[in-house]
């Protein structure tokens, strides 16, 4: 097979540096092997087996496309590159190799499964790269601010290195923001029976309170028998998931799950991410051995069609246009929420103008799947990997990209800025807070 | 432990308070908590703009309202207990007499078995530390965080899961090296781990036990300062045996399966898919645990056998009657909670099962459920008596002979003794 060639600006990442003068040939085999024999089986098989080398997945891929086609971002080349070399060499590969490996599956793929939705047998190539990930991550061959995150998780069971004190003063302070909005709201701690338990991630507290401040006060409209914990299980966000810790990622689930069952709520509803999605709906409750999570978990985009398709929020003012959406990969095309979310714009936006591809179609944000937790060094690699997504928002002609995923936020703030798109990034909730009407008998 | 003898297991029904009254009294009322002995309903309730008090049966805590008020709840030997502000600064409230000290932030109430030792996590000065009654441990390194702590049963020991070394931003080496420890009276361990989980006390309180994380995928327990010699690929909590705190047990990892090891060898030979809640019964001489024997198939295991029943959602901490003989177990499938006892599903599901009290002989397993919004007490399946706005879960006497129901009708709280016998 011929050798794949890679055109790359050289990226300073101290972890996979330090991590490749470390590593042993005998600790990769080991490793490698350990992981190939014991954590996948037919499925991994299958589809090395299956694939027929095709390419049709490139066009799929915003990372191809945005680097004007280069076949290294192939989706196809990333496997090729990576998984098919470790099982035809049996696991005897090189340091540098395994590091290469961490470049292309943490920060060159954004396990977003667009792939497979072109893939002429339906191969979940991201399936793949989850597998190369666990790999390196079992070898500690993993950027440094993804495993700093990581370790976050492991430590603090939250992303954001958020201390227990600092997590409740916080809900405590949001609670009056909240009332600023509406004088009655509460933001109830520890209620034990609530209908609902709200979980948010951990960039919430730390950078973007208002958002529960925001929640504190529509709760309150809809009048949501709701509560959020005083201890740790609140943050449902999994980067553990993405660099292949699966203990840590199964523990974070696990506590997040457990602390809803100790509160004895109904159902989880979550704020607006994406990948925490993924990770509380399929891959903890599957590592765990749930079939599915034990309590109900509500993404927050069902969470506001429910609210606002049965009234309990009414739209007084809607936003003026034109206004665009982001979808959200793991929300959209893997758990089919697409209709719902354009319900909702739709309903608080006097000018919706969708996006080309949309829906299960659209074009992942380039920043999930933790790639954008790979950090600063890996940055400016990103943003031009998602050209195709920018010129994608210039033509919607919006002023406006409403995003419900952290990391498609922080991800789409970063398109905006380095193309000059003129455009603001608002999570959903930051329009519904200014449009919805808010009762006589709770106004201020 | 509370001694609930000295209970009044005599009065068949009373009042305690009419909660209705609140409502028309105060701006606004939080939900509600009730003493151990039932003799006492509280909640929080907002007396002005900022200002807030704790209303307690017929009175409050006083004329003078705080600033926050939360996290009330009584201790054992019925005393109430809540976290308040006044100027900006936080501090605990017993019975409305606050501490003295006042802290930058305070959480995390925990009491003794007899309600005598107080305890919770304050920040001072940017420096973590446990307050045991008004008392903060004086720790020989600045505490950076506390993740949680635990208390025994007589009070006398409290551990703590803590942060004892400052670590800068991103630094991996430095995390890897280890910035977590066990913090006991004030004393940190000797070793610092890369996390700790899972702190647990023997009920004697002579020994201390947790996960610890040696490296990226390598896991173990600790137990007194001294790792067991086996690591594994993920643990969960370990439990020590209830007369004999040498012995500990706990779920381990190896080759993608779960085991149960005591001591740090293999005592349950089946692999689970998944193996969670191991529960010693009340002599040691048996263990429970949830176990999954395959994907989305959940049953309790008793000594390593799984029970033939199975359940596809979930399994919560099985627990065994007073004499050993049966295990109760609150499973989910299909949507439903039900309450299953050796393997059998005894009635309905429902929204939500509460954990239950068996009898003493173990012939009658109480428990409260949930349905369409109300509670009942349910007894071996079947819901007994009247539905409730809210309700405590039912407590049985001593001597075994009656039980303590207390629950709110009409937004009036009352507290009732029946007979067992009659449930």
């Amino acid at each position: 097979m011929k050798p794949t060639i890679v055109k790359r600006e050289p990226v300073v990442d101290d972890a996979l540096d330090h991590c490749a003068t470390k590593l042993t040939p005998e600790q990769i085999e080991k490793v490698v092997n350990e992981v190939i024999d014991k954590e996948t089986g037919g499925r991994l098989w299958t589809y090395v087996n299956t694939c027929i080398h095709c390419g049709l997945c490139a066009e799929a891929c915003q990372w191809y496309l945005s680097n004007d086609r280069d076949v290294s971002y192939a989706p196809v080349t990333k496997v090729k590159d990576t998984i098919w070399v470790m099982l035809e060499k049996k696991g005897k590969v090189d340091a540098a190799f395994i590091k290469r490996c961490s470049e292309i599956a943490h920060t060159e793929c954004n396990v977003c499964r667009r792939c497979g939705m072109y893939c002429p047998f339906g191969i979940d190539i991201a399936y793949m790269m989850m597998v190369v990930r666990r790999i390196c991550a079992k070898l500690e061959m993993v950027p440094l601010y993804l495993q700093d995150t990581v370790h976050s998780h492991a430590a603090t069971m939250n992303q954001m290195w958020v201390k227990p004190d600092e997590w409740i003063d916080t809900l405590q302070w949001q609670e009056e923001e909240g009332q600023g909005y509406v004088p009655s709201a509460r933001l109830p701690l520890e209620k034990e029976g609530a209908e609902v338990m709200y979980s948010v991630i951990g960039p919430e507290p730390k950078f973007l309170a208002q958002l529960l401040g925001n929640i504190t006060a529509i709760m309150k409209v809809a009048n949501i028998d709701w509560t959020m914990p005083a201890t740790a299980g609140w943050d449902n966000s999994n980067m553990a998931m993405y660099s292949g810790d699966f203990e840590v990622m199964a523990r974070v689930e696990r506590l997040h799950y457990e602390t809803a069952q100790r509160l004895k709520v109904k159902k989880i509803v979550m704020g607006e991410c994406g990948h925490a999605f993924r990770g509380a709906e399929y891959d903890g409750p599957t590592w765990m051995g749930w079939m599915r999570p034990p309590i109900p978990l509500i993404h927050a985009i069902s969470f506001y069609y429910d609210l606002i398709i049965s009234g309990r929020i009414k739209i007084a003012k809607k936003a003026e246009g034109p206004i665009t959406v982001q979808d959200p990969c793991n929300v959209i095309r893997n758990a089919g929420l697409g209709k719902k979310l354009r319900y909702i714009m739709n309903a608080v936006c006097e000018n919706f103008v969708d996006v080309t591809p949309n829906d299960r179609h659209n074009y992942c944000c380039n920043a999930g799947g933790g790639v954008i937790n790979v950090g600063p060094p890996w940055k400016k690699k990103r943003v031009q990997g998602n050209r195709i997504k920018a010129e994608q928002f210039k033509r919607t002609g919006a002023h406006t990209i409403v995003t419900p995923c952290h990391n498609c936020h922080s991800g789409i703030e970063d398109i905006v800025n380095t193309y000059k798109l003129g455009m603001h990034v608002k999570f959903f909730s930051e329009i519904l807070i200014e449009a919805m009407e808010i009762p006589e008998d709770l106004q201020p | 432990m509370v001694n609930s003898e000295n209970w009044d297991w005599e009065c068949k029904e009373k009042l305690v308070a009419d909660t209705t009254k609140w409502k028309s009294q105060f701006e606004d009322v939080w939900e509600p908590y009730i003493s151990p002995d039932g003799e006492k309903i509280a909640s929080i309730v907002k007396v002005g703009e900022g200002e807030f008090n704790i209303a307690v049966n017929k009175e409050t805590w006083g004329e003078e309202p705080f600033e926050k008020i939360w996290y009330p709840r009584f201790s054992p030997d019925g005393r109430l207990t809540a976290l308040i502000t006044k100027e900006m600064e936080w501090t605990m409230a017993v019975d409305g007499k606050t501490w003295e000290e006042m802290y930058e932030y305070i959480w995390d109430t925990k009491f003794s078995a007899d309600g005598k030792v107080i305890a919770a996590t304050t920040k001072q000065d940017g420096v973590y530390g446990i307050t045991v009654n008004e008392k903060t441990w004086k720790c020989p390194v600045n505490l950076q965080s506390i993740a949680s702590y635990v208390i025994s049963p007589d009070g006398k020991t409290l551990a703590a899961i803590a942060q004892t070394v400052r670590l800068a931003e991103a630094d991996l080496d430095g995390f890897l090296k280890g910035t977590w420890s066990v913090v006991v009276n004030g004393k940190p361990w000797k070793d610092n781990y890369v996390d700790i989980y899972g702190l647990t006390i023997s009920d004697d309180g002579k020994n201390i036990a947790a996960e610890y994380r040696a490296a990226i995928c390598e896991y173990g327990i600790v137990v007194n300062e001294t790792p067991w010699n086996e690591k594994f690929g993920c643990t969960w909590e370990p439990v020590f045996h209830p007369t004999n705190s040498d012995e500990i047990t706990t779920p381990v990892r190896q080759g993608g399966q779960w085991f149960l090891a005591t001591n740090g060898r293999i005592v349950w030979d089946t692999g689970f898919v998944s193996l969670l809640y191991q529960t010693y019964s009340p002599d040691g001489s048996k263990i429970a645990a949830a176990v999954a024997p395959q994907f989305a198939k959940w049953t309790v295991a008793v000594d390593g056998q799984p029970w033939s029943t199975t359940f596809n959602e979930c399994l919560l901490k099985p627990c065994f009657s007073p004499d050993g003989r049966k295990v109760a177990v609150i499973a989910k499938d299909s949507g439903n909670w039900l309450l299953v006892v050796d393997g059998t599903v005894l009635g309905d599901g429902y929204e939500n099962i509460w954990p239950p009290a068996f009898s003493p002989n173990g012939d009658k397993v109480i428990y409260k459920v949930e349905k369409n919004g109300k509670y009942a007490v349910a007894v071996n399946g079947k819901v007994k008596g009247k539905e409730y706005e809210a309700l405590w879960n039912p407590v049985v006497s001593p001597d075994g002979t009656k039980v303590m129901i207390c629950g709110v009708e009409a937004g009036k709280y009352y507290r009732k003794v029946v007979l067992l016998s009659d449930l």
